[in-house]
């Protein structure tokens, strides 16, 4: 009996440890962050206070799935959620549709999510007037303060959307797009796009947020059904409707301040904005999340740099060592992720460094509209251990940064300049005296 | 977290107790559902917030606003949400279904692969499930079927209903019975034991009107109530003999009890819920509020009395189906659209939905007040009149302006119109209540109407901007400095200059189109210095007037000693202001006072993305200039000079007569002589060689070697010449 019970638990390891290991095969394909290798690798886990939010935005979430994302959908006080197991994470990105959550369920909480970024991973938020302090938490994180009056709304007299059962002027039609045609797609957003919710100001320490829909100056961010007494603690275009953040770490994230924005009822919803004649079939909501998610899950401004190269003028191979003022050739090449293959980038505002403490040259790189940057330049002569280095930043792009060392030599005794002739008197007087020596040998010896 | 703005600093102007009242008001205003919701308790709130979230996203207006019925745009989203492709015969269903309700003409045609789907199903022995939905499929499609399939099928439903110990496999069965009937007529479908199936369905009832899955599942729900009401109509319906009236009784009974549990919102909305969490599968509000739509009016129908609801219970539970919207799911687009079929006709009570085409009315464009009276699926209602109770003033209740009045009918329109606003009615927010009185009395027994209804109402006008002024006052004697009229319609603008102890003095009027003073929402005044720090006060009213007073002494502090420009701005606008407005009206010079150590630092302002980007200025390295030589003319000129030594040396040898007589004669001599010149010759082109282009190790080892050898030659013939001349002079 014993023995049966131990052969038993011997299957059992057996078969355990069979088990483990084929999950530990497979650990490295649940991928983890946007990673050049294997990037459209991508599961998207959205938490939503309430499922009738799946059916009532599933034009958003339709165009995230017909994109290739893999949605997986929980209720956000679901105790099973849990963003990692065995310390890697479970999803490529987070959407977090549920404003009102006081607590996430199962081990997630605002450190948890906020390590998810920290590794690399996206994040869309959506607030909404009641916003949860811990919605608000994780934004003050990114560097996004909501208004702290829970009841507050954003209110434009001017700027509102003319609409016949909407009376209070919460509904808002802004077109002060962030001008970025990688962050928002190269077609201009023609409609407006429509906005109810709660407004967010920016930090004005963190430099990595960016307004990507602001609010018109006449806005302003109150209770609409209560009096104004006191001045507004938002006002103006300094409101920020929607933020986008792109961490150094190149995690991006979105924030919005109204999680109707994305619903099925706006992105349908036709749009006319006070004051202007045009009337727009269609607001401008749903050209504005589906290029603003392309950027946040890096389907675009993506950016990866490769074949970093340079050599001497006339010469093919990479030297080991320069010397000053030799001529050099330097080339990198830059391509851009589209989101189903990497495309050659084309700028004209690429730069190098070579630099040494600070950069003796910075050159821009020439293209030649396949992804190739080149430039050539003369090694200043100054000689120590120097380093190329691309540093690119632009407004929505990630960040390249990419260093080689090389170092740099003075001239050899037997490389200086020769036969000046600034020393011909010089030569001149050795040799004549060479002369004179030699006649003077034979004369002094020989003569009579 | 810093904030820019200071709030603060109203404080001045507006009084420190009466800004912490608003507030304080502000956040316990039930104005607002959600912000309601957020005060419940935690648990509650989420539970309610969760629904919430759902009515707040999908409809535009969160607030007390009616839904309308079901118009086009469903319909265009049905087209789009089915387009025809479909898994199973449950989604084919669904898809027809609705598209029979909503009468949508191009829908896609899918009948043929449907139908063959239909006969394997019904053909194949397979599960209860795929069988009902391909009978409710055949429902609609008629699909050409073998009668002796039926007549199989039959057979076998009769005995799972007899066999089935679960609900689930109950309401399946006896659903596809029902469907046969209706379908087939010569096929016997009738149960026996009608009365036994009866009772063992109500087995699984519990105490509060919900039913179970199972009798060895202990939790109750609500979807299973919905079921079982379903399958209780199916078994009175294929009942051979009359159902014992007494058991219908109860269930009529439990029908009620389970409208107890109803969830309820403030403005009437109803719904059921799941209560519990876990069970295998967890419906949402919206299939589980369906499924006991379907079965309570599904068993209504079947009964011979009438099923006593409360009508302000059906008339929420579709608004609730109303105000969810259009659903983005195809499952939850059925449920609400079926739902929505089922209230539409049946023998509970029939709601009609009143609803307003538009709440904001304009009095500059001599709006006509609509109203819209319909079913739930936007047909015609029964004659009736609009009656409207009466209209007050939202934020004061006592303030009548309109009582007892009847709307007029727009026959050709179908709408109900209230021709002029009477001459009281100014610009402002209005809560107008709204009655229906149907005409055939009789009617009030099958039709929902809701009572009074609450509707708000925006009524927006032009305000009469009048009377700005804007001037500089000496603080002292509030003398007036310089004083500016200003047109505020136009685009004047203004250019003041003050110092930190004078005063600026802002002021206008505003009028409603009736000639009353207004209040606007919004009243701004910001001061916007050059290096883009704001400042913004409220402006206050005393009576007609909006005035604000600056006094620079006590602002100093808050403007940071910022002197220079400051851009003055204003900001006017309410919801019901048709003309609101942000104008510049010029600026000020300021001049304050320097800052002392001890102010408070600039708080940082954003930085500006546009300009934090972007390429560098290049940087070339600059190279060391190469030294100064002298031209190469003077060089040559100095290698010349260095010549006329060697050139002098030369002519001074002939001039002294040199000659070569000393020169050995004899062979050997003579020999050694030539090879030790010849050495010195070949030391010397060493020299020039290295120079030229050899190393020092060769130049080196290579003289060593000349060394010996013109040290040999040279011993040689010096000793030579040395014993020449020592014989010269001995002799």
């Amino acid at each position: 009996m014993a023995n049966k019970v131990k052969r038993g638990v011997a299957v059992l390891l057996v078969a355990m440890s069979k088990l483990i290991f084929v999950f530990l095969a497979f650990i490295p394909l649940l991928c983890t962050s946007f990673s050049p290798e294997r990037p459209s690798d991508r599961r998207v886990l959205v938490l939503l206070d309430d499922f009738a939010v799946k059916s009532s935005h599933s034009l958003f979430f339709n165009s995230l799935k017909s994109r290739g994302f893999d949605l997986h959908f929980h209720l956000a006080d679901d105790p099973k959620i849990a963003l990692q197991r065995y310390g890697q994470y479970l999803y490529d990105a987070l959407i977090l549709f549920s404003p009102t959550i006081e607590r996430f369920g199962g081990s997630v909480d605002a450190a948890a999510i906020l390590d998810f970024v920290d590794s690399g991973h996206d994040l869309i938020v959506a607030a909404d007037s009641n916003a949860s302090d811990l919605i608000r938490e994780i934004a003050t994180e990114c560097g996004v303060d909501f208004d702290e009056d829970p009841a507050s709304m954003v209110v434009d007299h001017s700027g509102y959307a003319v609409s016949a059962t909407e009376g209070d002027h919460t509904l808002i039609a802004s077109d002060d797009f962030i001008k970025s045609d990688v962050i928002l797609g190269s077609k201009k957003i023609e409609a407006p796009v429509l906005f109810q919710g709660i407004g967010h100001s920016l930090n004005p320490t963190n430099s990595l947020v960016l307004k990507a829909l602001s609010a018109s100056p006449s806005a302003f961010s109150a209770n609409p059904k209560s009096k104004l007494t006191s001045p507004p603690s938002l006002t103006g275009s300094s409101i920020s409707l929607v933020s986008v953040i792109q961490a150094r770490n190149n995690a991006r994230i979105l924030i919005s301040g109204s999680l109707s924005m994305f619903s099925n009822r706006f992105f349908r919803s036709g749009v006319q904005k006070a004051g202007s004649p045009t009337k727009h079939e269609k607001s401008g909501n749903e050209q504005f999340f589906t290029e603003l998610s392309k950027w946040v899950f890096h389907e675009r401004g993506h950016l990866k740099a490769v074949h970093m190269q340079h050599h001497k003028v006339g010469e093919a191979n990479e030297p080991a060592i320069y010397r000053i003022n030799d001529d050099l050739e330097f080339s990198v090449e830059i391509f851009e992720w589209s989101g189903t293959s990497w495309e050659p980038y084309v700028a004209d505002d690429v730069q190098v460094q070579f630099y040494m403490m600070s950069p003796y040259v910075l050159k821009t790189l020439s293209t030649n509209g396949k992804g190739r940057y080149f430039t050539s330049f003369k090694v200043p002569d100054v000689y120590g251990v120097f380093q190329f280095k691309v540093e690119y930043e632009k407004l929505g792009y990630t960040t390249l940064s990419l260093s080689k060392q090389i170092p740099v030599r003075p001239f050899r005794h037997n490389e200086y300049e020769r036969f000046i002739p600034a020393a011909y008197p010089y030569y001149g007087a050795a040799f004549s005296m060479m002369a004179g020596f030699f006649i003077l040998t034979a004369v002094h010896l020989y003569s009579k | 977290m810093p904030r820019p703005k200071t709030t603060s600093s109203s404080v001045a102007f507006e009084g420190n107790t009466t800004h912490l009242k608003s507030s304080l008001r502000s956040a316990f205003l039930p104005s607002h559902l959600p912000a309601a919701n957020a005060f419940i308790g935690a648990g509650m709130a989420r539970y309610l917030g969760r629904l919430l979230a759902l009515l707040f996203a999908a409809s535009i207006c969160g607030a007390v606003t009616i839904p309308g019925p079901v118009s086009d745009a469903h319909r265009s989203a049905a087209s789009e949400l089915f387009d025809g492709s479909f898994s199973s015969l449950e989604e084919a269903y669904e898809a027809l279904r609705v598209f029979e309700i909503l009468a949508i003409g191009n829908k896609p045609d899918v009948s043929a692969t449907a139908c063959k789907k239909v006969v394997e199903n019904l053909g194949s022995s397979s599960p209860v499930k795929d069988l009902f939905y391909a009978l409710k499929v055949n429902g609609i499609l008629k699909c050409k079927v073998n009668a002796d399939v039926f007549k199989d099928i039959a057979v076998r439903l009769k005995a799972t209903v007899t066999d089935a110990s679960t609900l689930v496999d109950m309401y399946y069965s006896i659903g596809s019975l029902v469907l046969i009937k209706d379908q087939v007529s010569d096929v016997d479908v009738l149960l026996a034991d009608a009365d036994g199936t009866f009772h063992s369905i109500k087995a699984l009832s519990q105490s509060d009107g919900r039913w179970r899955y199972s009798s060895d599942n202990p939790e109750s729900s609500t979807y299973a109530a919905g079921l079982a009401l379903e399958a209780l109509a199916g078994v009175i319906s294929l009942a051979s003999s009359e159902i014992d009236l007494s058991r219908v009784k109860t269930v009529k009974n439990d029908i009620l009890k389970l409208f107890d549990s109803i969830e309820k919102y403030d403005d009437g909305t109803f719904y059921f819920d799941e209560k519990f969490v876990g069970g295998s599968e967890h419906q949402g509000s919206l299939s589980t509020t369906s499924s006991v739509v379907r079965g309570v009016i599904a068993f209504a129908s079947v009964i011979s009395g009438k099923v006593n609801l409360p009508g302000n219970k059906v008339l929420g539970l579709a608004k609730f189906f109303l105000g969810i919207g259009i659903p983005g799911d195809a499952k939850d687009f059925f449920n609400q659209v079926e739902s929505l079929a089922l209230l539409e006709n049946n023998r509970v009570s029939i709601p009609l939905v009143l609803s307003l085409p538009e709440t904001v009315y304009s009095l500059s464009k001599r709006d006509q007040l609509k109203v819209r009276v319909n079913t739930v699926l936007g047909s015609a209602a029964p004659p009736l009149t609009v009656k409207l109770v009466q209209a007050f003033r939202s934020d004061a209740k006592d303030s009548v302006i309109i009582e007892s009045k009847e709307l007029q009918y727009d026959k050709s329109n179908g709408i109900h119109v209230l021709e002029v606003f009477p001459d009281n009615v100014d610009v402002g927010t209005y809560v107008f209540v709204f009655e229906i009185v149907l005409h055939d009395s009789a009617g009030e027994k099958v039709f929902a109407t809701g009572g009074q209804i609450h509707v708000p109402i925006y009524v927006t006008g032009i305000i009469e901007v009048s009377n700005a002024e804007i001037a500089v006052l000496d603080s002292d004697l509030g003398s007036v400095e310089t004083q500016k009229k200003l047109d505020l319609a136009g685009n004047v603008v203004v250019e003041l200059s003050a110092n930190h102890l004078q005063k600026l003095r802002f002021s206008f009027q505003l009028k409603t189109p009736h000639g009353h003073a207004f209040k606007p929402h919004q009243a701004f005044f910001k001061l916007k210095h050059e290096t883009k720090h704001e400042h913004i006060f409220v402006v206050g009213n005393t009576g007609k007037k909006f005035e604000i007073i600056l006094d620079f002494l006590g602002l100093v502090e808050k403007f940071y000693y910022l002197s220079g420009r400051y851009d003055i701005e204003l900001t006017v606008g309410d919801a019901v202001m048709e003309n609101s407005f942000l104008r510049p009206l010029g600026h000020v010079d300021l001049e304050l006072p320097e800052a002392p150590e001890k102010a408070a630092r600039l708080p940082p302002l954003p930085v500006d993305p546009y300009l934090r980007y972007g390429p560098k200025a290049e940087i070339a390295h600059i190279f060391r200039a190469p030294e100064k030589r002298p031209p190469q003319n003077l060089s040559l000129t100095f290698l010349s000079l260095t010549l006329l030594p060697f050139i002098g040396f030369l002519v001074g040898l002939l001039r002294l007569g040199v000659n070569l007589k000393n020169f050995p004669s004899s062979a050997a001599p003579a020999t050694y002589a030539i090879l030790f010149h010849l050495g010195i010759a070949a030391v010397l082109l060493l020299y020039v060689l290295f120079w030229l282009k050899l190393d020092l190790f060769t130049t080196l080892k290579t003289v060593g070697l000349l060394g010996v050898f013109l040290m040999f030659v040279g011993h040689r013939i010096l000793s030579h010449l040395a014993s020449a001349s020592s014989k010269l002079k001995s002799a």
